[in-house]
């Protein structure tokens, strides 16, 4: 009896040890899943960078100190797949303070080579304006002639695109197909000496018209060195109402079957050639406008007139830095040199043909920190006129010595 | 606007002939075979100077790769070895 009792005893006593051993196992189990949940990678990811430049500029005409740019740009990443991209722009024109955004979109990687993007975005309508624009990426101080405020070429638009790049054998294809709210076209009732002009900057559609576009670029060299790109973009930037509604004489003035053909080339070479100790870099755009031939009414002299709607852009660019040399200060200088032209309508009001030539020393105080000292010369066909001054385009030169940074 | 025309053509036939040469020339084994380091020295510098990787945490590179892959139309396997090379070095 006394046998079985100790039996019965070391059984029980047995069962609450093993229900003790199985409530401690499922406390550690649960503690381990804690741990895992507090170690899962982090999926989202925010982060706050930009770019900024401000310097003096010394002209025929006056003396500046200046801050051209200070962009703060914001990401987001969500995963390995989505982000958000915004930049704002803010910059001092003509005495006034500017904030523009420059863009806010969001993109996603659907597959290997295919990126959706929708948003307002830069257009990849040659290079410069999508890649090289921000200050700390420019060599120069300023933009070449076409680009900006009145320029030849769109910067930034609202739509939808469809990118990507992949590997062609031991080259390198990529391409970018977009739709966007597109430009409108001037048509003289604000401003009647820029009447046929595109304007680029058009948040709120005129028309039921988008613009497209496309660029596709090839990188033939197996070491990415040479890239050159094509690119094309057709809108139709007119209204489908008179501008001049409501006025007798003009009201039978109308744009709405005025079509634009924009079309560039870009070349990059960027090469480090070990005989010079040093970084090749070789830029150039070459971006022609083509609208078709509409009438317009000069309010001046009350008459009508048309003319050949073509304008055309470009630049070459070239800088050597000798980043291979072993003294620490030689290398972090940087030689670079700029010819850029732009050549708008004979017969319009703002007919012009302007160059300008750009020199420039640079000193790299970090990878994305320069100082830059330019000095450029302008020459113009208009004396005068809408907009023209030395820093877009005036006659004239001018030194300019800026820094600009990368954050 | 005709020797603009004929200027735009030679390009093109240049172009599309050094495209043909090199993908007959070189294995994509070669291409494929790059390290992120040799990647990073290679594409970053077509646009800006080479970055250096102590600036950023591997969160960061990831963020920055990512907004890289889209603007600059890197493929995807350039984008992954650049950003690991980044994350190793940093």
């Amino acid at each position: 009896m006394k046998t079985k009792l100790i039996l019965i005893a070391f059984f029980i006593s047995g069962i609450n040890l093993l229900q003790a051993q199985d409530s401690t196992q499922a406390q550690i189990q649960s503690i381990k899943d804690e741990i895992a949940i507090i170690k899962k990678p982090v999926q989202t990811h925010f982060m706050l960078r930009g770019f900024t430049q401000f310097g003096f500029d010394a002209s025929d005409e006056n003396i500046n100190f200046n801050m051209t740019s200070f962009n703060p740009v914001l990401l987001w990443r969500h995963g390995d797949r989505f982000l958000i991209e915004a930049e704002l722009e803010m910059e001092y024109m003509s005495n006034q303070f500017e904030i523009n955004l420059g863009y806010a979109n969001a993109s996603y990687i659907v597959t290997k080579g295919l990126v959706v993007r929708a948003g307002k975005f830069l257009i990849p309508f040659g290079t410069f304006g999508e890649r090289f624009h921000p200050s700390w990426v420019n060599k120069f101080a300023s933009q070449p002639l076409g680009f900006g405020h009145d320029g030849i070429a769109p910067s930034g638009d609202l739509g939808i695109e469809v990118r990507g790049g992949f590997q062609l054998g031991s080259s390198k294809l990529n391409y970018s197909l977009y739709a966007v709210n597109g430009p409108r076209i001037k048509d003289g009732t604000e401003e009647p000496e820029e009447a046929g002009m595109l304007m680029f900057k058009n948040e709120t559609e005129n028309n039921n018209n988008k613009a497209i576009g496309t660029r596709i670029g090839i990188l033939p060299l197996s070491n990415s060195s040479l890239e050159i790109g094509l690119s094309a973009y057709y809108a139709a930037p007119g209204s489908s109402h008179s501008p001049f509604e409501g006025d007798p004489l003009n009201e039978d003035l109308n744009y709405e079957n005025v079509t634009a053909m924009l079309t560039a080339v870009d070349l990059s070479y960027v090469k480090i050639i070990s005989p010079l100790m040093g970084i090749i870099d070789i830029k150039g755009q070459y971006s022609l406008s083509n609208i078709s031939n509409a009438v317009y009414y000069n309010p001046e002299d009350t008459s009508r007139y048309t003319f050949t709607n073509e304008s055309s852009a470009y630049y070459v660019q070239m800088a050597y830095r000798p980043a291979l040399a072993e003294n620490q200060i030689l290398k972090n200088f940087e030689i670079a040199g700029r010819y850029s032209a732009y050549t708008t309508p004979v017969g319009s009001l703002w007919a012009d043909n302007k160059s300008q030539i750009t020199v420039g020393l640079n000193y790299w105080l970090s990878w994305r920190t320069v100082i830059k000292a330019n000095y450029q010369i302008n020459e113009s066909s208009m004396s005068g006129g809408h907009g023209m001054s030395t820093m877009t385009g005036g006659n004239g030169s001018m030194f300019q010595l800026h820094i600009a940074a990368g954050f | 606007m005709k020797k603009l025309n004929y200027i735009l053509g030679i390009i093109f036939s240049v172009f599309i002939s050094v495209i043909a040469l090199q993908s007959c020339t070189t294995s994509k084994a070669v291409i494929t075979g790059k390290s992120g380091a040799q990647l990073w020295g290679e594409n970053c510098v077509r646009c800006h100077n080479s970055p250096s990787p102590v600036d950023f945490t591997d969160e960061e590179w990831k963020t920055i790769g990512l907004h890289m892959q889209v603007r600059a139309n890197l493929t995807k396997e350039e984008t992954e070895k650049i950003i690991e090379f980044l994350s190793s070095a940093n």
